[in-house]
């Protein structure tokens, strides 16, 4: 292995320590009025409804009834909809087709200060109130006003059923992405009177008070099958289309499956995991410290850095990596990896004493204890990788990249609503791959560039005699 | 630290006999107290609202019991960090307990004790096909992760009997498993979601230090070669690596030791149901990748030799 040059231990310690700075803080850029979060700190950390309070709630179709997967995703987007007018927007939504379950999460806000986790599921589980309006009278508050309040032209059980749809309308020459309605009998005669009536003017479509969408009346429509298009891309379309499905879904949502926690009970587990963290890693310094000396100090300086870098994956400070949700576990499998993340350099350390007991001289015992340690290090650490891929892909939402693989194996099972669990398993993950990068790479680095200082040449310094 | 010199093999029938003896008790123990599990597996309902003041929690219980039109059981407890106390109701069943029902007896609840600010602190209502659905997947994991366990093992140590290596190193990682079960049992905690996170990081932890001593052992046969008895090869790297098993155990316990001394001082009883069960099981992977695995190990092979 070449030398490393002398300045590389500053180096590495200047990068951690900006690192951590960075991390912690965030940077803010101000552009004249507008404030962007360019990275993002230790603020920015999204933490789990076991820490901030929260729902967490699945909902089914009624029993004896059986729903379409159609059906299953109108359903979803009536959850969509009314969390995103309840001002939710940190919702989490997972739909299962096999098991045709909802799984739903989401925090409190912030400022809330009446909370009513009940009223919340239950709004949330309601039969969807749809209705196509005359105009497009919007009040202040964002609800229906004027005409548009006191003229109903549809109501969600004048709807057959609505289809994303990619054709050419008789009025366009392109094909575009639309939604195609079809109407019950029910319908057809009171929106042939309205369209009729309002050609030029729009009919509104709203889902409980929340517009969805506000199409003009282009022509007459007598047959109850009709085009909404409006330049809209595939995943719009079917949206819309999802929502007035939901309109004209038969059933309402039920629970007998759902978890709530108040706000207050999270907040103070959340300062003492904080608190037991500094601790744990005040104690696993001073052990490593008084055992390996100059190892130990490097060892120290690869877990600040194995820490600081585990944090900035959770905050979402790299853009590539989306913040991830941190509950109390996920703290624990922080602090799990503070007391492991060290074994690498206890291997290591160990290795060097023993090859300078063997008479071999610092450098070359520097050299062959990283090098005849690796194997060990690699290997344990794979088994724990396996580990946290499992565990990510059997408590983790059914579209993320572990459950994907895992599928096979979880056939039979339905998704399961363990996400305190999940971000255990990830901090695990994100704690032994770092490991290899700081306990491993970093460590060598760093013990082989200070081994050359002239003060760090005595062997006494890693464990051998003078 | 010194050099450790302790002839690991002869002592083996003693770690038998105190493993098998911790085993029976731990099974003894579950079939007599019977294995509690958590309403996240078999179903049902925890309902915690907190109170200030006096409250007589015999009317409470009845009122929530009206209200619901059926029985329920009933636990007090104090919340150290917000001074409030809280009142757990529990319920068989799911069934009967969806939002509205909900709403009302909150409000039927707060009525009634209005002098006692009552708050819904948490609710957990678990539907018992969902419930047992998700233990079958939990046990499903724990199986594969062993599963998966046994084959790199067996491949990784090929040279040094790849089977042998990897079958005793999963007998000790069940070992481990039962050790956790053993404090959920003992401890009357019952098992939820928390058991399996728990079991699942113990497979993968205690491999780690049976892999760091068959490492050796794979390393000091390519240097001593087949003319060291294996029992001398497996006391020797057991020696050599006996400081390195030490200290990481007692690092990575004592992380998990702090945890669960600031979880008790701060009721954080998530935490602790994690924490703690998490420290005897790295207390048991310890020993089980010392003691058992290797003592496994070297019978095995001898026995093939012979």
């Amino acid at each position: 292995m070449k030398k490393v040059g002398k300045p590389v231990f500053f180096i590495i310690v200047l990068l951690i320590a900006a690192m951590g700075y960075l991390t912690v803080a965030g940077v803010t850029t101000v552009y004249g009025d507008s404030t962007t979060r360019a990275i993002k700190g230790i603020d920015d950390v999204r933490w789990g409804i076991d820490i901030r309070g929260g729902v967490d709630v699945t909902f089914s179709p009624p029993e004896g009834v059986t729903a379409t997967a159609e059906e299953m995703d109108a359903a979803e987007s009536i959850i969509q909809v009314r969390l995103v007018s309840q001002n939710i927007t940190d919702s989490e939504v997972y739909t299962d087709h096999d098991k045709n379950r909802i799984i739903v999460r989401f925090p409190w806000k912030a400022d809330e200060t009446e909370f009513n986790p009940e009223q919340a599921i239950a709004e949330l589980g309601a039969m969807a109130n749809l209705t196509f309006r005359e105009g497009a009278n919007i009040g202040p508050d964002g609800k229906p006003a004027g005409d548009t309040l006191n003229k109903l032209v549809l109501e969600g059980k004048d709807i057959e059923s609505a289809t994303a749809v990619y054709s050419t309308a008789s009025s366009a020459s392109t094909p575009e992405y639309g939604v195609e309605l079809k109407l019950k009998e029910s319908g057809k005669q009171k929106f042939a009177e309205a369209t009729g009536r309002l050609i030029g003017q729009p009919i509104s479509i709203w889902m409980d008070e929340t517009l969805i969408s506000a199409p003009t009346v282009r022509n007459q429509i007598n047959d109850g099958i009709a085009q909404i298009t409006g330049q809209f891309t595939s995943q719009e379309a079917t949206d819309l289309a999802n929502k007035i499905n939901a309109g004209a879904l038969p059933f309402a949502l039920v629970t007998e499956n759902y978890n709530t926690i108040s706000p207050t009970l999270g907040a103070g587990a959340k300062d003492a995991m904080m608190m037991a963290g500094a601790i744990a890693f005040a104690v696993v310094a001073a052990i490593m410290l008084v055992c390996y000396r100059l190892p130990g100090l490097v060892a120290i300086i690869a877990l600040a850095g194995q820490v600081i870098l585990m944090i900035a994956s959770i905050t979402g400070f790299f853009s590539v990596f989306p913040s991830f949700t941190l509950t109390l576990p996920g703290i624990a499998g922080i602090i799990l990896a503070i007391g492991f993340g060290v074994d690498a350099n206890i291997i290591t350390a160990e290795r060097i004493k023993e090859e300078l007991a063997n008479g071999r001289s610092l450098d070359s015992a520097v050299d062959s204890g990283f090098k005849r340690a690796f194997s060990a290090i690699l290997d344990g650490n794979v088994t724990v990788i396996i580990v946290a891929i499992i565990l990510m892909g059997s408590f983790g939402p059914p579209d993320s990249l572990f459950a994907r693989i895992l599928s096979p194996l979880f056939f039979m099972f339905g998704t399961s609503a363990a996400g305190t669990i999940y971000s255990f398993g990830y901090t695990l993950l994100i704690g032994v791959l770092l490991n290899l990068l700081m306990g491993v790479l970093a460590s060598r680095l760093m013990l082989k560039s200070i081994s050359r200082q002239s003060w760090a040449r005595n062997p006494a310094l890693y464990g051998g005699k003078n | 630290m010194k050099n450790w010199n302790i002839n690991f093999f002869a002592y083996r029938k003693y770690y038998f006999t105190i493993s098998i003896m911790l085993i029976v008790v731990t099974l003894a123990c579950a079939l007599v107290f019977g294995i509690n599990l958590d309403i996240q597996f078999k179903g049902g309902a925890l309902l915690t609202y907190s109170y200030t003041g006096d409250l007589d929690a015999s009317a409470f219980q009845k009122a929530a019991e009206k209200v619901l039109g059926q029985s329920v059981s009933m636990q007090e407890s104090t919340d150290i960090a917000t001074g409030k106390q809280n009142i757990v109701l529990s319920l068989p069943t799911s069934e009967g307990i969806d939002a509205e029902r909900q709403a009302a007896l909150a409000a039927a609840l707060n009525e009634q004790f209005s002098g006692n600010e009552i708050e819904t602190a948490s609710i957990s209502v678990v539907n018992p096909t969902i419930g047992g659905e998700f233990l079958a997947k939990c046990l499903v994991a724990i199986g594969f992760a062993a599963l998966l366990m046994v084959f790199y093992v067996s491949f990784r140590f090929r040279r040094i009997g790849g089977w042998s290596a990897g079958v005793t190193a999963v007998i000790a990682l069940v070992h481990d498993i039962l050790m956790v079960f053993a404090v959920f049992v003992v401890g009357r905690i019952s098992l939820n979601a928390n058991f399996i996170a728990v079991c699942l990081t113990i497979l993968g932890y205690s491999l780690n230090d049976t892999i760091v001593i068959y490492d050796r052992i794979r390393e000091n046969r390519r240097i001593y070669g087949a003319s060291m008895p294996v029992e001398d090869l497996v006391n020797l790297s057991l020696n050599q690596s006996m400081t390195r098993s030490l200290l990481t155990s007692v690092t990575t316990a004592s992380a998990m030791i702090v945890v669960s001394l600031v979880a008790l001082l701060y009721n954080v009883n998530t935490i602790l149901s994690f924490s703690f069960p998490m420290i005897i099981g790295m207390v048991s992977g310890f020993y089980s990748s010392v003691c058992i695995a290797p003592a496994l190990w070297t019978m095995w092979q001898k026995k093939k030799a012979a």
